[in-house]
C-alpha cells in the first residue's frame, strides 16, 4: 500500500509543472543587476523604419519593489504629459487634457514600433516567469522561462545570460502557439554608478514587422525609494513632478 | 460637393504616400549618451501647445427642422464650409511643493457669415503638492470624473464631452480641489479622497447653474480587487443633490469593463406638448453607462457602450417639438411671422440642441492601430445610434502623424435617420473635416 502512494505521489510530481530553482536564483539575480528594487530612470525610445526614418520618445520612469511602475512622457511635444502607471497586472493612461486615466491592455503599445506596454512598463522577470529549465550553451547561460499566468504579455522567453556579470544578452519573446514575436538584444554595458552596472541599450527586432526596429537606450538611472501613493491612479496626472 | 470630398480624400491619400516609404535598406543607428543627458535637463518652466489648420465641409439637409430654425429666411445653398486656425498654449513654472499651470486656446475662423474668433482660458491652476499622498489645487480646472468613453454620467463637475470626439479637452470651471491618497497592501491597494468646492456668482462658473452659492462635490476611490471603484456625490443649491458609482476593471488582458451611475435628484425633467409648450415635472433620474473595451490579436481596439440619459426627453416630445418647428415654418410662409419660429429655437437651446437629448444610446467605435505596418496611422470609425428613435451617424476617420509633432486627422460624419428623429432632423446630412495640428 506504502509503496503504491509512493508511486502515485512519484508520477503526480513527475506530472506536474518542472522549475528550476537554480535557474529563479539566476533569475532573481539577473532582474537585481538589471535595475535595483525601487529606482528612477530615464530612458529614451527610438522606433526606426525599414527606410532609416526614426521616431524618438523620451520618458521619465519610477519603479518600486516587483509590480508597481510609472513614466510620464516629456517628449515629443506631442505626447509631452501622457502617464502610464502599472500595478501588477493592471495598466492605465493618462492623456492631458483627456482627463482621467483608461485601463490599457500590456499587448497594446503607448509609443508605436515594436515595444509594447509590458516591455515599457516591465517588472522584473522574476515576478512574471518561472524557470523550468537552464542549459549551458556557447559560453552562456540559457534559462527558458514560462509565465506565471495567461495574463502575462509572453507565454515563454527563452533568455541567453552571461554567465560572469549575471545579465541578460538575447530574449526571445513567444506565444503561447510557440510563434517568436520579438527577439530583445541588450547592447552597450555601462556603469549607472551606486553600484547599477547593465546595459544601456535594449534593441528590439520582430519578425512579424520585418525592417523594422526599436531601441531603448537608459540613463540616469539611480537607487530611489518612493512611497506606495506614487503609484497610484490619483497621483498618475503628477507623476512628472517627482523628477 | 462630391469633387470637394474627392480633392480631401486624394489630400489625405497624398499626404499618406508621400509620408510613407518603401521598405528599403536599414544603416545602425547612432546615439550619444551625453547628449541624452542634454535632452532631460529639468527646467523650472515648461511651454508648448500645438497650432491647428481645420477645413470642414458641411453637406446641409435643407428639410430637416434644425435647418429650418437655422435657414428660415435665407438660403445658403446645399453645403457650407468653414476654415479654422487655432493655437493651443499651456505651460506651467514649478518651484518646490508649488506649481502653476495654464491652458489657452485662441480661435480664428471664417464662415458663410465672415470672420471671427475668441479666446478662451481652458485651465490655469496654482497647485501645492507636499507629497505624492497630498495635492491642493485652486484655479479654473477639468475634473473629469467617470469611466466612460464617450459618456460620463457621473462627471458632476465638469462640462460634457462631446460624444462625436470625446478626447477633444474640455474647459474647466473655477473650484477648490484637494486629493488625498493612501495605498496599503491586501485586496484594497488604493484609496482616495478628492473634495471639490465650486463657488457659483455672476463673474465665475456663472453657466454651471444657480448663482451666488457655493457648491459641493467628492469622490471616494478604491482600487479593490484590481478593479476601479468610485463613490461620488455633489450638493449644493446652483445644481440638485446627486450621487453616482462607477468600476473599471480588465476582465482579461485585452477585455475591460467599465460603467458608471447617477442618481440625480429633483430633476427638471422636460416634456414638450404638440403647441410648442414646454413643461418641468421634479423628479429624481438615473443616468447610466455599461461599456466594454476589447483589444483584438491584430491591434483593433473595439469600444462598446450603452448610456441611458433618465433626464432625456421621449420620442413623443421629440416628434411635438419637430412638428411644431413645421407648423411654425408654414406660418412663417404663409404670414412672414417667424415669432414661433424664435420660441421653437429657444425650445431647441434647452432641450434638443442639448448633447445627446434623448433617453437611450449605443456607441461604438473601432480603430485600427497601424495595419499593414504603416506606423502611427490609425483608420477607425465610430457610430452613435439613438436607440429610441433608430436615428444614427456614422464617423469615419484617419489619423497618421507622419513626422514628429505633426498629426493628420480627416474624418467625416454621416447621419441617417427618418422624419422627426433626432439624426434625421440635424442641420447638416453628412461633414466631411481635414484637421492638421503641429506640436511644438
Amino acid at each position: 500500500m506504502i509503496k503504491l502512494l509512493s508511486m502515485i505521489l512519484m508520477g503526480l510530481y513527475l506530472a506536474g509543472p518542472a522549475y528550476s530553482d537554480d535557474g529563479n536564483e539566476m533569475l532573481q539575480k539577473v532582474d537585481r543587476n538589471l535595475n535595483p528594487d525601487s529606482f528612477e530612470t530615464y530612458r529614451k525610445l527610438i522606433n526606426i523604419e525599414p527606410d532609416g526614418s526614426k521616431k524618438e520618445f523620451i520618458m521619465f520612469t519610477v519603479k518600486k519593489g516587483r509590480d508597481q511602475v510609472a513614466s510620464v512622457f516629456l517628449s515629443p511635444a506631442s505626447e509631452k504629459g501622457r502617464a502610464t502607471l502599472r500595478l501588477g497586472d493592471n495598466m492605465w493612461l493618462y492623456i492631458p487634457n483627456v482627463g482621467k486615466p483608461i485601463r490599457i491592455t500590456s499587448l497594446q503599445s503607448v509609443t508605436g514600433g515594436i515595444f509594447n506596454n509590458a516591455d515599457i512598463m516591465r517588472l522584473d522577470y522574476n515576478a512574471e516567469y518561472n524557470c523550468e529549465k537552464m542549459e549551458q550553451k556557447e559560453g552562456l547561460m540559457v534559462l527558458h522561462l514560462k509565465a506565471k499566468s495567461r495574463s502575462v504579455a509572453y507565454d515563454s522567453l527563452k533568455m541567453w545570460v552571461d554567465n560572469k556579470k549575471l545579465l541578460p544578452n538575447t530574449i526571445e519573446c513567444r506565444a503561447s502557439s510557440g510563434m517568436l514575436i520579438k527577439t530583445l538584444y541588450f547592447k552597450k554595458v555601462q556603469d549607472f554608478g551606486g553600484g547599477i552596472l547593465r546595459p544601456a541599450v535594449v534593441e528590439t527586432d520582430s519578425p512579424l514587422h520585418k525592417g523594422y526596429k526599436s531601441i531603448m537606450i537608459f540613463a540616469r538611472m539611480k537607487k530611489r525609494d518612493l512611497p506606495d501613493e506614487a503609484f497610484t491612479l490619483n497621483f498618475l496626472p503628477r507623476v512628472e513632478s517627482l523628477r | 460637393m462630391s469633387k470637394t470630398l474627392f480633392i480631401l480624400g486624394l489630400y489625405m491619400a497624398g499626404l499618406v504616400l508621400a509620408f510613407q516609404r518603401p521598405a528599403f535598406g536599414q544603416d545602425e543607428y547612432e546615439f550619444d549618451l551625453s547628449e541624452i543627458g542634454k535632452e532631460i535637463e529639468k527646467k523650472p518652466y515648461d511651454i508648448g501647445g500645438f497650432f491647428e489648420f481645420r477645413s470642414v465641409l458641411f453637406g446641409l439637409d435643407r428639410d430637416s427642422a434644425f435647418h429650418t430654425l437655422k435657414f428660415f429666411d435665407q438660403d445658403e445653398g446645399a453645403t457650407l464650409e468653414q476654415y479654422n486656425f487655432g493655437l493651443r498654449l499651456e505651460g506651467g513654472y514649478q518651484k518646490g511643493i508649488a506649481s502653476l499651470y495654464f491652458m489657452t486656446d485662441s480661435r480664428l475662423w471664417y464662415d458663410y457669415e465672415g470672420w471671427d474668433g475668441d479666446i478662451d482660458l481652458m485651465e490655469g491652476y496654482l497647485s501645492l503638492k507636499p507629497g505624492p499622498s497630498f495635492a491642493l489645487d485652486a484655479g479654473k480646472e477639468v475634473v473629469l470624473w467617470g469611466k466612460g468613453y464617450a459618456f460620463n454620467p457621473v462627471a458632476f463637475v465638469s462640462r460634457p464631452k462631446d460624444p462625436d470626439d470625446p478626447t477633444e479637452a474640455l474647459e474647466g470651471y473655477y473650484v477648490i480641489l484637494a486629493d488625498l491618497i493612501k495605498s496599503f497592501k491586501g485586496p484594497l491597494k488604493t484609496f482616495a479622497f478628492t473634495p471639490v468646492i465650486l463657488p457659483v456668482t455672476e463673474s465665475i462658473n456663472d453657466d454651471f447653474g444657480k448663482l451666488d452659492h457655493i457648491n459641493f462635490a467628492a469622490k471616494l476611490y478604491f482600487l479593490l480587487w484590481d478593479t476601479d471603484l468610485d463613490f461620488l456625490f455633489f450638493t449644493g443649491e446652483s445644481r440638485t443633490t446627486r450621487y453616482g458609482f462607477d468600476f473599471a476593471r480588465n476582465i482579461k488582458t485585452n477585455f475591460e469593463i467599465h460603467g458608471e451611475l447617477a442618481w440625480i435628484t429633483n430633476f427638471d425633467q422636460k416634456s414638450i406638448d404638440s403647441q410648442g409648450n414646454l413643461s418641468t415635472e421634479d423628479s429624481d433620474i438615473l443616468r447610466f453607462l455599461f461599456g466594454i473595451r476589447y483589444l483584438t490579436t491584430n491591434e483593433m481596439t473595439v469600444i462598446v457602450e450603452y448610456y441611458h440619459n433618465g433626464g432625456g426627453i421621449d420620442e413623443d416630445d421629440a416628434e411635438n417639438f419637430f412638428e411644431f418647428v413645421d407648423r411654425a415654418y408654414d406660418t412663417f410662409l404663409d404670414t412672414g411671422d417667424s415669432s414661433q419660429l424664435s420660441k421653437a429655437f429657444r425650445l431647441s437651446q434647452g432641450t434638443l440642441a442639448a448633447v445627446k437629448p434623448m433617453r437611450d444610446y449605443l456607441y461604438f467605435r473601432a480603430s485600427w492601430k497601424e495595419p499593414f505596418d504603416i506606423l502611427y496611422f490609425t483608420p477607425a470609425v465610430a457610430s452613435i445610434v439613438n436607440l429610441t428613435d433608430q436615428s444614427l451617424s456614422i464617423t469615419p476617420e484617419l489619423l497618421y502623424s507622419p513626422k514628429t509633432n505633426l498629426d493628420l486627422r480627416l474624418r467625416g460624419a454621416f447621419l441617417a435617420g427618418g422624419r422627426n428623429t433626432e439624426y434625421g432632423e440635424k442641420r447638416n446630412d453628412y461633414k466631411i473635416e481635414l484637421r492638421v495640428r503641429y506640436f511644438f
